[in-house]
């Protein structure tokens, strides 16, 4: 069913991709985006201490945390003709090889502006033991 | 594409010539380096995350939509800030942790866009004894339309 701008309550729920995430997902992240940071690719390196935080092996992109809940949000807004405007994220927990994770969002808000209809929304992204790895909100511009 | 070819996957080979916390000026433009996007660097990072909309891959499609046309997903700006950015640019120091991001969205980059990176560090502080750097992004596209701007939080590596 498609979504409609009048047809959105807040409190419904949009659920997006489940991801494996393997070294090999994690390495195709790293060509795609051009990120060759060790975090992600040096298990030695990641035995280390960094600073205040020790992560005790590789870990995967957090924007590639990002990109999934971008995904969900364009999947589910150009059916509707409406278009992904804004989307901020906070990682809140690493995310390692063997992990399976997936976002989803919940309406929080509908405004009308002088030339346009928004919705915004809380997006989050769970891992398999349904832990929080990542927060954020996004914001969906609706055809006036 | 030049500059895809001549990219340094060895974050090591540069981290001497990098900026580190103490050297980071708020306010300071960073080096960008204008980069055309491909239809290969888009479907690149659209199979990393699983996209699969026809507005990415499929011409016929996307001419018939708003859009006009092939277009990138909005999250391009991931592989965009290290495509238009040189190798001695401090995102690239080995251990940067990225805390967070925050990304509006103008028009869609599409294959062949020639893109410009206007970026800086916009703060810096340190909170719970990590070191923190804001940067600030706006991706241009050759026509001098914004495609999207963005603010990250970095931990820096010490």
């Amino acid at each position: 069913m498609t979504v409609t701008f009048e047809g959105l309550s807040a409190g419904d729920s949009i659920e997006g991709p489940s991801f494996a995430v393997s070294r090999e997902s994690i390495r195709l992240f790293c060509d795609a985006s051009l990120d060759y940071n060790p975090l992600h690719l040096d298990d030695d390196y990641m035995k280390g201490s960094f600073g205040k935080t020790q992560f005790g092996g590789v870990i995967m992109h957090g924007m590639n945390n990002f990109g999934l809940i971008s995904r969900m949000i364009t999947d589910w807004a150009y059916p509707a003709g409406a278009i992904h405007r804004r989307l901020e994220t906070r990682w809140v927990k690493p995310v390692r090889p063997g992990d399976t994770i997936q976002p989803s969002g919940i309406i929080k808000s509908k405004q009308v502006t002088a030339k346009a209809r928004w919705v915004v929304i809380d997006v989050i992204v769970r891992n398999q033991n349904e832990e929080r790895v990542a927060t954020g909100e996004a914001m969906v511009e609706f055809p006036a | 594409m030049a500059e895809a070819q001549a990219f340094e996957t060895d974050f090591w080979k540069d981290a001497q010539s990098r900026k580190g916390w103490d050297d980071i000026v708020p306010g300071e433009p960073r080096k960008t380096i204008p980069y055309t996007l491909t239809s290969e660097a888009i479907a690149l990072y659209c199979k990393s995350v699983g996209e699969t909309h026809p507005l990415y891959f499929d011409e016929a499609y996307a001419r018939a939509t708003r859009y006009g046309g092939l277009i990138a997903p909005p999250s391009i700006h991931i592989m965009l800030m290290f495509a238009c950015t040189p190798a001695d640019d401090w995102m690239r120091s080995p251990g940067t942790v990225n805390a967070g991001q925050s990304w509006s969205y103008n028009v869609p980059a599409r294959p062949g866009d020639v893109i410009r990176l206007e970026a800086r560090a916009l703060d810096k502080f340190i909170k719970r004894e990590r070191l923190f750097v804001v940067h600030d992004n706006v991706f241009f596209n050759q026509a001098g339309e914004v495609i999207c701007s963005g603010r990250g939080w970095t931990i820096r590596p010490v």
